[in-house]
């Protein structure tokens, strides 16, 4: 046994795999024990935030110490925010459309490209070619100059209760900066929210553990039923094998994930649970697995330890159990891990159909990609919503398929290359 | 005046592993072979006869590299030539190979007729099929293999069937010299019987002029050769006829590869059974002395010290040991006295 | 020939009983899952009505339409013998049409999407496999990580991916539907160019998901057979290089033609899911709504013709396998 193990452990797509799927599992489990937030509440109003770290404002204004902080680039940093290249470049254009001399417009002199804009600018001015978008898209571009030269501060004003009138507190100047690592509100949103302004982070690594273990349970189900088929039709024969194999054959056909969908919705919203779906999907798709263990069980089941153990009058259930499953353990621990890994897909395409598990209790991976699907985030752009999801199903995956690899090499020395 | 038909000069060949050494299973091997005699090769398992048997062809395949020497087939040079012109003419056409484990040698999903269409149009692109068609049954018939077998898929016939199917197949052009590998190894002793015969019947008839005959079963050579090549790490040891061998083994090796038979043959039965001890060495480093000295029972430290080469001795005999032949003869007669 | 017959029947056999299953498992499942469908459908109905009366009449209405206080044996007579007519009852979700209005109107959507697809992509990926075990060197250390990693991302992974990069960033194709949402089908050039383009992603996303699953399996197969004892004596044989290459590779197909009929069940479903990301107006999309709607004689419907159009192209290549492989074929030996 310990031999074997560092035969597997010496096998490179074996490692791999296992080192993947291992930094996943682990982070699952420590992940909650640092961030102890509920997965599912609710931290946006608004939806999909992107990722970022999101800073507190009215602390910043407010009871932290100010610093001062002369940077030359501030200025120039603070225009570029608002005025890019583009826009630049859009300016110029508005610009001799309007019939303004081309050898006047210089884009890199900011105060001068400005001051040419303030004077000529005209939002009701209709240039040829141009759509409605893009005149909003310059009265949006005018707006957001205003001001963009100024260095003059910002007041923060005090309003009398009873009077209604605003009395200057203090300013903010343009040189004023905050330690963030004194602010008492930072929140770091690695991965931003999602539609309902959850913190996706969170949601994820929660959701992966739930899938995880919906995989987990449906791997389980699906071997056990398997393997159970499989030796006993491998190994009993006649009748009972022949129904064993018409019924496989049948199921074979009848693919596993319609019977899933039929199944799923005739149980209704309420009874879905994470768990309950998960026997559903190990209840349809044992098949591969029940096909492959009979195979097996028929090449072993003429050996000669087996006839041995006829011989000395051993129970079936015993002969099974010792002489047939240590020769078929191997093949089984490998369908358990491909059963695992089918069984996160298909709880995955499930949700994504609106078929998965309850939504008010946890997120499962295939719930994420159902929200950011209906909440049509792949359009919208806001990558963060669905994208880390599909990596982490495509990573479980393969590094299960790596280990299955790698333990198929290991079994099976013909396969070494 | 005999004609040579096989005719092969110090040739070596290797193997370039995947950490590129060079491994020398051939290692400068010379051979003649007569018009009509069988020769065969006998020796354990990894000494290099099956590489010999695909080193012959002329025909190099990685990881099997060749190194130097000359074959020459019926006058013609094979080893000068370049490998597409080998492939064309040489192959099947001069010298055909018959494989181990000739069960699995033909095509699946292939009909024996359409498979020996390939064959002969490799060769002669333009025979039509009819003619190709009584071409196959005849030289069919001629070995006694019923013609039905050319319509039939490999799958539909027995073990025995299929060995000599291939057999007929890798003669269909006439080859003058004809490799066979084990080609009984893996049959029922009826199947034996039938390849055997079928084997003579290729020499007799004049289907093919030269054999070459790869066996670790000794018994049977003695059915079906003339001589005997004895193949001990890469190297012949020991030649000479398929009596000389058998009955009066000069080279130690020889000695004791003939006195582990277990036959009940005339003849056979006095010879003592013996095993041989040890395992061939490493060839990716070759001792320097004689190959065999570290398992030879009369191994002296001068064995050890330079090669060995095959040294004639005169009438087709020739094997490779320092010790003079009648030192070893009287060895031997010391031996067997005592048993 | 007669070989064949008797495999041909002998699959038709097996065609007719998995049928038969499929309608037996597709009637009975729902039934015997905890809870009315029809209460369930009801009360999703009779949300806001306040009058019990009504609900209660509406209750005995869907009762006597889906027969569900007829016995078993009886209502699976009345299905089968519906089915068989084209009536699949009427759609909740989208009342009043009729279900076999509903699916007509999406199954050749995606049967036009889906079988060209995978075909598609089993002919790149097998020949890509194929390259890559004969070539070797620098082709195939490329492909064979690429091939992984594609036959382990879901197919709807890949439809995101797809959509994301071509449709939203790079703004090439649209990001949904069959054709423009202003048009109405008819038969112009234009509505078909729209068609076309529509149909591209859908179609490339599959294409991809198959490529990367075939050719792996088809480079390990055909690695086995190029070191197979027939190609060497081929080869000793002097037959050329590109004759024995013909062998290998139709000795490895066939395998790879059988892998495909047992998962042909999988990439269909997984070809809907990737549907749906593309508001492809085929099977995937009904389903989502139907079960958005809660509409049980919809989807009820929707899996039964999904499993009939699997069952079909399995046994469709079965039959193509029987024909390919002479073996088969051959006369029956004595």
């Amino acid at each position: 046994m310990k031999h074997l193990l560092r035969q597997i452990f010496r096998s490179g797509k074996f490692v791999v795999g296992f080192v993947i799927f291992m930094a996943i599992v682990l982070t699952t489990l420590i992940y909650p024990i640092f961030v102890t937030d509920p997965p599912l509440e609710i931290i946006s109003r608004g939806t999909f935030l992107p990722p970022g770290v999101y800073v507190n404002v009215y602390d910043s204004i407010g009871g932290v110490e100010h610093y001062n902080l002369v940077l030359d680039d501030a200025a120039s940093r603070r225009i570029a925010n608002q005025l890019s290249d583009d826009d630049r470049l859009a300016m110029q254009e508005w610009l001799i459309g309007n019939e303004v001399p081309e050898s006047e417009i210089d884009i890199t002199d900011t105060a001068a490209l400005l001051e040419l804009w303030t004077n000529n600018f005209d939002p009701t001015v209709r240039l040829p070619g141009m759509t409605n978008a893009d005149r909003n898209y310059y009265i949006r571009l005018n707006s957001r100059l205003d001001g963009l030269l100024d260095t003059e501060g910002v007041v923060i004003a005090e309003m009398n209760e009873e009077s209604g009138q605003l009395t200057e507190d203090y300013v903010i100047e343009q040189n004023i900066y905050v330690n963030v690592g004194e602010l008492p509100n930072i929140r770091w949103l690695p991965l931003g929210t999602d539609n309902f302004g959850r913190d996706v982070l969170n949601e994820l690594v929660t959701a992966t553990r739930v899938s995880l273990n919906i995989g987990l349970v449906a791997g389980v189900v699906a071997t056990i039923i398997g393997l159970a088929l499989g030796m006993i039709s491998g190994y009993i024969g006649g009748v009972v094998d022949d129904l064993i194999v018409f019924i496989t054959n049948l199921f074979t056909v009848i693919p596993g994930f319609v019977l899933l969908i039929l199944i799923s919705f005739s149980i209704g919203q309420e009874q879905r649970g994470a768990f309950t779906i998960a026997v559903v999907i190990g209840l349809t798709s044992w098949v591969w697995t029940a096909r492959a263990v009979r195979a097996q069980v028929i090449s072993l089941r003429n050996r000669d330890h087996v006839n041995l153990s006829k011989l000395s009058g051993h129970s079936t259930i015993h002969i099974l159990a010792t002489d047939i499953f240590p020769y078929i353990a191997s093949y089984v621990v490998m369908a358990l891990i491909l059963q695992i890994s089918s069984g996160i897909l298909a709880e995955a395409g499930l949700s994504i159909l609106g078929l998965g598990p309850r939504t008010t209790d946890v997120p499962t991976l295939g719930l994420m990609m159902n929200w950011s699907m209906i909440y049509q985030a792949h359009i919208s752009g806001y990558w963060w919503a669905y994208f880390p999801v599909i990596l982490v199903i495509a990573l479980i995956s393969f590094s299960m398929n790596l280990m299955n690899t790698g333990l198929d090499q290991v079994f099976n020395p013909a396969l070494r290359d | 005046m005999t004609n040579i038909v096989l005719d092969v000069d110090e040739l070596t060949t290797k193997y370039i592993t995947r950490f590129r050494e060079d491994i020398y299973a051939v290692d400068h091997v010379s051979l003649q072979v007569e018009e009509g005699r069988a020769v065969g090769i006998a020796g354990e398992s990894g000494c290099g006869k099956s590489t010999l048997a695909l080193s012959l062809m002329g025909y190099y395949f990685p990881p099997l590299h060749y190194s130097s020497g000359e074959i020459v087939i019926d006058g013609q040079n094979i080893t000068e030539m370049h490998p597409e012109h080998v492939r064309k003419t040489i192959l099947g056409n001069e010298i055909a190979y018959i494989p181990q484990a000739a069960m699995n040698a033909l095509n699946p999903t292939m009909k024996v007729i359409n498979f020996i269409e390939d064959v002969i149009h490799a060769h002669h692109p333009r025979m039509p099929k009819k003619e190709i068609y009584e071409l196959a049954v005849e030289r069919f018939q001629l070995l006694g293999l019923p013609p039905e077998v050319l319509q039939k898929y490999s799958v539909e016939l027995s073990g025995g069937m299929k060995q000599r199917t291939v057999i007929a197949t890798s003669v269909i052009l006439s080859p003058k010299v004809l490799i066979a590998d084990e080609p009984s190894s893996a049959l029922d002793v009826t199947s034996q019987k039938m390849v055997i015969k079928m084997l003579k019947d290729l020499m007799d008839k004049g289907i093919v002029k030269a054999m070459i005959f790869i066996t670790h079963e000794l018994p049977l050579l003695y059915h079906v050769v003339d001589d005997i090549m004895v193949m001990y790490a890469g190297q012949i040891v020991e030649k000479g006829t398929v009596d000389e061998v058998i009955f009066d083994p000069i080279h130690p090796y020889s000695r004791a590869l003939m006195g582990s038979i277990i036959v009940p043959e005339e003849g056979l039965r006095d010879v003592k059974l013996t095993a041989v001890p040890g395992t061939p060495p490493n060839l990716k480093n070759p001792p320097s002395g004689c190959r065999f000295a570290a398992r030879c029972k009369y191994a002296m430290p001068a064995c050890r010290a330079t090669s060995v080469e095959l040294e004639d001795i005169g009438g087709g005999r020739s094997y490779r040991c320092i010790i003079p032949e009648d030192e070893l003869r009287k060895a031997y007669e010391r031996e067997d006295k005592e048993r | 020939m007669k070989k064949y017959r008797n495999y041909f029947v002998n699959k038709l056999g097996w065609f007719l009983v998995t049928l038969v299953a499929a309608f037996v498992l597709n009637f009975i499942l729902p039934r015997l899952m905890p809870g009315d469908p029809v209460a369930a459908i009801v009360a999703r109905l009779a949300q806001g009505q306040s009058n019990a009366t009504g609900v209660q009449a509406v209750y005995e209405q869907y009762t006597e339409l889906f027969g569900t206080n007829k016995p078993m044996w009886e209502q699976f007579i009345i299905y089968v013998r519906n089915v068989f007519r084209g009536d699949f009852g009427y759609s909740i979700s989208q009342y009043p049409r009729t279900v076999a209005d509903v699916i007509s109107s999406s199954l050749w959507w995606t049967v036009a999407l889906q079988f060209p697809a995978i075909i598609v992509g089993w002919i790149l990926g097998n020949t890509l496999g194929a390259l890559a075990a004969y070539l070797k060197g620098n082709f195939d250390r490329i492909l064979l990580p690429i091939s992984i990693f594609l036959s382990n991302v879901p197919a709807f992974g890949m439809a995101v991916v797809l959509l994301v990069i071509f449709a939203v960033n790079m703004d090439i194709f649209p990001t949904s539907g069959g054709y423009g949402h202003d048009m109405i089908p008819n038969p112009s050039l234009e509505f078909v160019w729209s068609v076309i383009v529509h149909y591209q992603l859908p179609f490339w996303s599959i294409v991809i998901i198959t490529i990367g699953g075939q050719a792996i399996g088809m480079r390990s197969m055909a690695i086995y057979e190029l070191n197979a004892d027939y190609v060497k004596y081929a080869r000793f044989l002097g037959i050329k290089d590109r004759k024995i290459i013909g062998y290998v590779f139709r000795n490895a197909m066939l395998p790879q033609i059988t892998g495909l009929a047992l998962s042909i069940g999988t990439m269909i479903s997984g070809a809907l899911v990737a549907e749906i990301i593309f508001s492809y107006p085929g099977l995937g999309t009904t389903i989502l709504s139907a079960v958005l709607g809660g509409d049980y004689p919809l989807i009820s419907a929707t899996t039964l013709i999904i499993t009939i159009m699997v069952l079909v192209a399995f046994f469709a290549l079965e039959i193509f396998y029987g024909l390919i492989d002479p073996r088969i074929r051959a006369a029956q030996s004595d």
